[in-house]
């Protein structure tokens, strides 16, 4: 999988999960917190971003990521 | 599972079970490796006396019963214990009986109830009182009942669960401000002007021990018309202020509180929850705050033993002297061993061990095995950077606890870090 694809499964899910957001609306080098997402809302993205990639990264080791490119960077070391 | 250690109850909330009675199969296999479950012994071992600082309790390091002194327990003031606080509940309970037996608004609502609720709500100086059998349900019903889609619950991310599960219950947009940053706070309220608002903290947050910056918050506030004042003060009440009545007290700004809560399972020694305010948002929560109209009312003997509680608290400073007294000494003692103790301004005192989650539960190990019942704190509940022990301190402790406390602290955590 590349990181295109990687990074697109999570742009689905954080405008899933946030409203009046639209696609062009999101810059992957800004955190979600930036684009109004509360800790349950980012939980939640990352979550079903993990399980449609059919990753599982521990939680604790997500805490220090801020941007949407530091979170598909970490995706990417776990995709096979 | 190789690497079950670097894994969390955070990790296995979504289920992909096609059987809904059935958890995640990566659950059941990290729960059954034998380095997860040391750690979980940790959890639900046996007290087999009262919650008293000196306890007994079936130890599930070895399965053997054991003296313990005990830093965990809530029982700030020692009032789960205290003569007259029993005495009163055998008397409820002769007199009324065990349970309720019916929800407040058809048949549960005792004169006990009644009274109970007037005292609260004249010792918090707020028109009426709701009291409530559980103190996570006096929080999530008081969300529930007052919030509803469309309004904003802004809280400091710090806040207890039951304020989030509430504001989720009642589908609101929810936004956590960083934690006593009144800076960030104001620019989300900036971002929101004239949205019915509720702010949601707490006068003591319960895993730091540190107080809200109330003045800082309310000068925000002060801006934004719009916004109301929720405190939850279980970790404060009976304890801060001249009278006992909270952080709020304490900084000598109630009037600014619109609605406040409290909880009757710490500092009060029993079990509920309740939430002061203006008399007639009161009798609309009564309507729609699910955990007040739709549960059994509380328990008589509890509500018996609770008035006596608030009169023994309050008829005289002595035991909340006593409780800031042992406070002050196990801090100096702590401060001494130059412990983290992080930003603690109350009787809830952390000591933070870092990231460490093996030398966190080595730590507990051999601080229970010489006897200290002090339970570690591990991510999620708190950050993984900064995995702890969480002393709560009681009036009830002697100076000869405190030291022989202290001793253990030193010799199993202090000369164990790094």
């Amino acid at each position: 999988m590349t990181r295109e694809e990687v990074a697109a499964v999570i742009k689905k899910h954080i405008l899933d999960n946030l409203e009046d957001l639209g696609e062009n609306d999101i810059n992957t080098a800004k955190s979600m917190k930036d684009f109004g997402a509360n800790s349950l809302d980012i939980i939640e993205v990352v979550s079903c971003s993990m399980r449609e990639l059919k990753i599982k990264i521990p939680r604790a080791e997500l805490a220090d990521i801020i941007t949407i490119d530091q979170l598909t960077d970490k995706f990417m070391e776990h995709i096979t | 599972m190789d690497n079950a250690l670097r894994f969390s109850l955070a990790d296995f909330f979504f289920n992909d079970n096609p059987d809904v009675l059935k958890p995640p199969s990566d659950f059941e296999e990290w729960m059954s490796d034998s380095r997860i479950q040391a750690c979980f012994s940790f959890f639900e071992q046996q007290l087999l006396s009262a919650p008293k600082t000196s306890t007994e309790i079936l130890s599930n390091l070895d399965g053997k019963r054991h003296k313990f002194i005990n830093l965990t327990s809530y029982n700030y003031l020692g009032l789960s214990t205290h003569p007259e606080v029993i005495a009163a509940a055998i008397e409820g309970l002769k007199q009324y009986g065990l349970g309720a037996s019916g929800a407040p608004l058809l048949s549960g609502t005792l004169d006990l109830h009644v009274t109970f609720a007037r005292m609260l709500a004249e010792f918090k100086q707020k028109e009426d009182c709701l009291l409530f059998s559980s103190g996570l349900g006096g929080n999530l019903g008081t969300m529930q009942g007052l919030l509803r889609k469309g309004d904003l619950l802004v809280m400091d991310e710090k806040c207890h669960k039951s304020l989030v599960d509430g504001g989720t219950l009642a589908r609101v947009k929810m936004k956590f401000f960083e934690h006593n940053d009144p800076l960030h706070l104001n620019r989300i309220l900036e971002q929101h002007k004239g949205i019915r608002t509720l702010l949601a903290i707490e006068g003591v947050y319960s895993m730091d021990g540190d107080l809200v910056k109330l003045p800082e918050i309310v000068d925000v506030c002060n801006q934004y018309p719009n916004v109301r004042i929720f405190i939850d003060e279980a970790h404060s009440t009976l304890m801060f202020g001249d009278n006992g009545r909270g952080v709020a007290e304490h900084f000598g700004l109630e009037d600014k509180i619109g609605i406040s809560f409290g909880t009757l399972s710490k500092s009060f020694g029993g079990l509920g929850g309740f939430v002061c305010s203006n008399a007639k948002i009161i009798r609309y929560l009564k309507g729609y705050a699910s955990p007040y109209n739709f549960s059994c009312a509380p328990s008589p003997p509890v509500i018996a033993g609770m008035i006596k509680a608030l009169e023994v608290a309050t008829r005289d400073s002595s035991l909340k002297d006593k409780l800031w007294d042992n406070t002050a000494y196990f801090k100096k003692n702590l401060k001494d061993m130059q412990l983290d103790t992080g930003g603690t301004e109350s009787q809830v005192i952390p000591i933070i061990i870092g990231s460490s989650g093996e030398l966190l539960f080595e730590m507990a190990t051999a601080v229970q095995k010489r006897g200290l019942f002090l339970q570690p704190v591990d991510f999620p509940a708190v950050p993984a950077h900064s995995r702890r022990f969480r002393i709560s301190v009681s009036s009830q402790l002697s100076k000869e606890e405190i030291d022989t406390a202290c001793n253990i602290i030193e010799d199993e955590i202090a000369q164990r870090l790094p």
